[in-house]
């Protein structure tokens, strides 16, 4: 693998994130990130999606008509996020109920359109690769960092498991507001303030 | 630019849903006993669990046979099905939440007092709705009954700061309001069938004591 498609991958981390930099998927993670395992097997989701439908897109690039692009990609993207849910719903079936209606909007999910359109669609099938995985990853690392703050704070829980019942006893309180999904959207904001404070 | 005449577009897309139709009705084919049956072994783990037997995905299915019957509570016209374990009675719920199908198991002891509970949900918000399937919530139904002391139905119902002592009120979720009130709908709609039956039981057991 050559630097430029490492760079491929690397790139969405930090400097082109695609939540925190391009304000990309935002819906989706506002909705799963209460807590740590679903947010975990989204992005795990997510990225798989994104991999197989910039593969898939690659390599039909130059067969699409350009006049029902975007279409083709849609079918694309949603034969390989009902796939992503029959396979949950026979291999892990209790993510697959917490995660329910979040699995089928991977569907509207920007990121992935975003990525065919911009990236795929001009791209020989390795870099596309490479590109989807490090779109993928971006994401993922903001959902799970959101899925551990704010199940954390706000159920004083992670992965399910307690973590904060001693500070219980001196008077530590879970804070409700975590869960709600405005306070995504609030950690999202401060997110990007940091980063593009540290950026200027 | 004869590649992408309108006859190409016509072809391409149908043989591209063509595609999509074959890959995705094998995928069903090949995955769907897998997931009818992990869909009968999590009832039966939401029964087992409801009536107190500890349960994995790998025993349910012989505990479920050993210790769970099930009985018909109504008539022949009117069947009250419900499930029995030992000399405790398991009944299904279901309803809507906010989002979608909620639904659940409370198991009776003789008495017609709740001693074990579980809920599930499809759709509802997790963290806030979707709490109703975490076990801290089900704990909060034990003891509560939905008969007072002369043997008349008060269906149980959630209700914010509810009184504890009562066994007809249950905490609700905190930001789950909406979801809350689904089950106390649910609780009164699946429950109500069932009170002449249990207004028997209980009467009966009134007279027997007296004497």
């Amino acid at each position: 693998m050559n630097n430029k498609n490492l760079k491929y991958i690397t790139l969405p981390w930090r400097d082109n994130n695609p939540i925190t930099v391009q304000v990309l998927g935002i819906c989706s993670c506002l909705a799963v990130t209460a807590q740590l395992k679903p947010a975990v097997f989204m992005a795990v989701s997510v990225t798989a999606v994104t991999v197989l439908s910039n593969l898939i897109i690659s390599l039909l690039r130059n067969t699409i008509p350009p006049r029902i692009r975007i279409i083709v990609q849609l079918v694309v993207v949603s034969t390989l996020v009902v796939l992503v849910d029959q396979v949950l719903k026979a291999y892990f079936f209790d993510v697959s109920k917490q995660l329910s209606v979040f699995v089928g909007l991977i569907i509207t999910n920007c990121i992935v359109m975003g990525r065919l359109e911009a990236f795929a669609m001009h791209n020989p099938p390795l870099p596309s690769v490479c590109d989807g995985l490090g779109n993928g990853l971006g994401y993922s690392f903001i959902l799970i960092l959101l899925g551990f703050t704010r199940e954390l704070l706000g159920n004083g829980t992670l992965w399910g498991y307690p973590v904060t019942e001693r500070l219980h006893d001196i008077g530590y309180e879970n804070n409700g507001l975590m869960l709600m999904p405005p306070m995504a959207l609030i950690l999202i904001g401060l997110l990007i303030w940091i980063i593009n404070s540290r950026k200027a | 630019m004869k590649k992408f005449s309108n006859i190409y577009i016509l072809l391409y897309s149908g043989a591209l849903l063509a595609a999509a139709a074959i890959v995705l009705s094998v995928a069903n084919m090949l995955l769907a006993p897998r997931q009818q049956h992990n869909e009968q072994l999590e009832q039966k783990m939401l029964i087992l669990k409801a009536s107190g037997i500890e349960a994995t995905a790998r025993n349910a299915d012989r505990l479920f046979s050993d210790s769970i019957s099930t009985v018909n509570l109504g008539s022949d016209e009117e069947p009250l099905p419900a499930y029995r374990c030992g000399d405790r009675h398991i009944i299904e719920l279901h309803g809507n939440g906010l989002w979608g199908p909620i639904w659940g198991y409370l198991c009776f002891d003789a008495q017609w007092t709740v001693c074990g509970a579980v809920f599930d949900h499809k759709g509802e918000t997790p963290g806030l709705g979707g709490n109703i399937s975490t076990e801290e919530f089900a704990r909060r139904f034990v003891g509560k009954s939905c008969l007072d002391a002369t043997a008349q139905f008060i269906p149980i119902i959630l209700k914010k700061n509810a009184n504890n002592n009562s066994k007809h009120e249950v905490d609700a979720i905190s930001g789950g309001t909406m979801t809350s009130n689904g089950v106390t709908n649910m609780l009164h709609d699946c429950l109500a069938p069932y009170s002449t039956c249990m207004q028997q039981t209980v009467r009966a057991q009134v007279t027997s004591d007296e004497q």
